[in-house]
């Protein structure tokens, strides 16, 4: 492996874990910033009890901050939802414009209200498993998203959720 | 009146009788197990679609009050449903979820249903065909012919759902338990096929009734950013409420705005056929099943009571069979900006009723849970609950208001008077 490709890897990897620290921390802005003009997000699973692919949310770079914007006028939970990721490969291209990652992740919530608040509060609960499939485009030192499937193994949501995986 | 006392707080309603509910109805195990007895094994729930099960073998599994069922597919195409155990020792025959009987299965041969545990094998209409070593074991005492799997009534009714009822000897059929609740959206899910788009789960505490209750009742539209900002118009609260026999309700239709709400995309052009472009109805089944249609989707709400303070709901999802591969990624899209997981409205009703739960668990302080609303049986009008409530206290015989108390009749219907107009009380809209 070159240095340069190497080098690019790195990169790569440190976009996912900020993208994992922004979407932690609710920075839904910096996440966007992280993702190109044409980037599209998906969350999808496949259905033992349907025996199914299915998708649970499609969003393009342009509907993701309506997305966001609204969501002080919804109703949700105050538990945060947390993810604990391990990227297992990152792949780059010949040309070294594009790469691709596969990342391994986790959520847990904080659990704050949502249920018995005196009961619960201070509790974590583990809330999905699964991985994320990432593309990139890089120029130079700039590596931003061009898709992200958070493939999904969970089909219990319980009360579900606004906020993205 | 400032903050009450605990005699204030625990005295009877200035309301008439059937307009509030004791909770002990949503938290008692007595009155749970009797609900499964006298409810949920004499009503026909639909517990899944025709598309689940898309070719001969295969099949699917379910629950009606703590009783497995299978559900398969035979060679003849025909659907039937069974109890999901084994005759022999009473072991589940079939653990997954869905899946098919074409292929082998380690101690079964293809197109059977087989109980591993000692390998008596089934066919698709329930008849035991093989059991090892039946002379050797039984001589001349008992055959397989004897040994055939309990059948349950099923029939596949109103777009391809497949309805199951564990009374033998219910007096219905679906068309007549239904009793006319279904004909507001049958010429819609009947115009053509449909295919399952969407599946989830959620596995709440709380009791199943308030899961029901949050669909039979609109007033909670005030929860819903998305609902408000897409309704409340004079056109919303011309919505009717209807009851029919057996404890159904459904609510009638308006144009909803979808085009007001941001992220929302219009669903006029992929109305399901027969709908006027936009438009909603909801259909509540009693105990505990629910239709919606919104414009382009369906969605199926089939609750599983698992005990007095815990439901699982599975959420289903349908378009229409012919989608394009285009149209159905909108349908799609459509059903999850709402109903999905993340979608906008399906989370908001679930904390409601999830917090509802935290109140009312069992022991808890019994209380009053107000259904009194009238407004002329429009949408605000909590007649839902109530009809619902009836027909619960007649058939449980117990009144729902002190389930202590032998069932007598509760004011139902209120008063006639126009619906109501506007959001003169409520800020919310341009919150």
């Amino acid at each position: 492996m070159s240095a340069e490709e190497q080098h690019t890897k790195s990169l790569v990897r440190e976009t996912i874990y900020a993208a994992t620290v922004y979407l932690d921390d609710q920075r839904w802005n910096d996440w966007i910033d992280q993702c190109d003009e044409d980037f599209k997000y998906s969350v999808v699973t496949y259905s033992p009890e349907v025996r199914k692919d299915l998708s649970y949310l499609i969003l393009s770079r342009k509907e993701m901050h309506p997305y966001f914007d609204l969501l002080p006028k919804h109703n949700s939970d105050h538990s945060p939802l947390r993810r604990h990721a391990s990227i297992y490969t990152v792949d780059v291209s010949a040309d070294g414009k594009t790469a691709e990652a596969v990342t391994s992740f986790i959520m847990t919530q904080e659990m704050i209200d949502g249920i018995s608040a005196p009961l619960y509060a201070g509790e974590n609960r583990l809330y999905l498993t699964g991985k994320y499939y990432d593309k990139f485009r890089i120029n130079g030192e700039s590596v931003k998203f061009t898709e992200r499937v958070a493939r999904v193994y969970t089909r219990r949501f319980d009360k579900g959720t606004h906020w993205v995986f | 009146m400032p903050a009450r006392n605990h005699k204030q707080w625990t005295a009877k309603p200035d309301l008439e009788l059937g307009e509030w509910v004791d909770s002990r109805i949503y938290s008692d195990e007595e009155i749970f197990e009797e609900e499964l007895e006298k409810l949920w094994k004499k009503s026909w729930i639909a517990l899944c679609h025709e598309s689940e099960l898309p070719e001969p073998y295969d099949f699917r599994t379910a629950i009606i009050a703590r009783e497995p069922i299978i559900i398969v597919r035979g060679p003849d195409n025909k659907i039937r449903a069974f109890l999901n155990v084994c005759p022999h020792r009473g072991m589940t025959i079939e653990r997954r979820p869905s899946g098919s009987f074409a292929p082998a299965q380690p101690s079964g041969n293809p197109k059977h249903m087989t109980c591993l545990f000692h390998a008596w094998q089934f066919d698709m209409k329930g008849n035991c065909v093989d059991i090892p070593r039946q002379k050797e074991g039984y001589q001349d005492r008992l055959d397989k012919s004897s040994q055939g799997l309990r059948a349950l009534r099923c029939e596949v009714k109103y777009g391809g759902f497949v309805w199951v009822c564990l009374d033998d000897h219910t007096e219905f059929n679906v068309e007549t338990w239904t009793a006319g609740a279904m004909d507001c959206i049958k010429d819609s899910i009947d115009a053509e096929p449909l295919e399952l788009i969407h599946y989830h789960k959620a596995i709440i505490d709380c009791n199943y009734k308030l899961w029901h209750d949050t669909n039979s009742e609109f007033y909670h539209d005030y929860m819903h950013y998305h609902n408000r900002i897409t309704g409340f118009n004079d056109e919303y609260f011309q919505r009717e409420c209807s009851a029919f026999d057996n404890g159904h309700v459904n609510v009638g239709t308006f144009t909803v705005n979808y085009e007001e709400y941001d992220v929302a995309e219009d669903r006029g052009t992929l109305s399901f056929p027969n709908l006027p472009p936009d438009n909603w109805y909801m259909v509540d089944m009693f105990p505990g099943l629910n239709f919606n249609l919104r414009g382009s989707v369906v969605r199926m709400d089939l609750m599983t009571p698992l005990s007095a303070n815990q439901v699982m709901i599975e959420f289903r999802g349908f378009g229409l069979k012919s989608d394009s591969a285009e149209d159905r990624a909108h349908r799609i899209q459509h059903h999850n900006s709402i109903w999905g997981p993340l979608g906008r409205n399906l989370h908001e009703d679930l904390i409601g009723v999830a917090g509802q739960g935290v109140t009312m668990t069992p022991k808890s302080e019994p209380r009053r849970i107000l259904h009194g609303r009238h407004e002329g049986a429009y949408i605000h009008d909590e007649i839902g609950m109530r009809h619902f409530y009836e027909t619960w206290g007649k058939k449980m015989d117990r009144l729902p208001s002190d389930p202590e108390q032998k069932y007598r009749p509760g004011k139902v219907v209120g008063p006639e008077m126009p619906p109501a107009k506007g959001l003169s009380t409520f800020a919310g809209k341009v919150a």
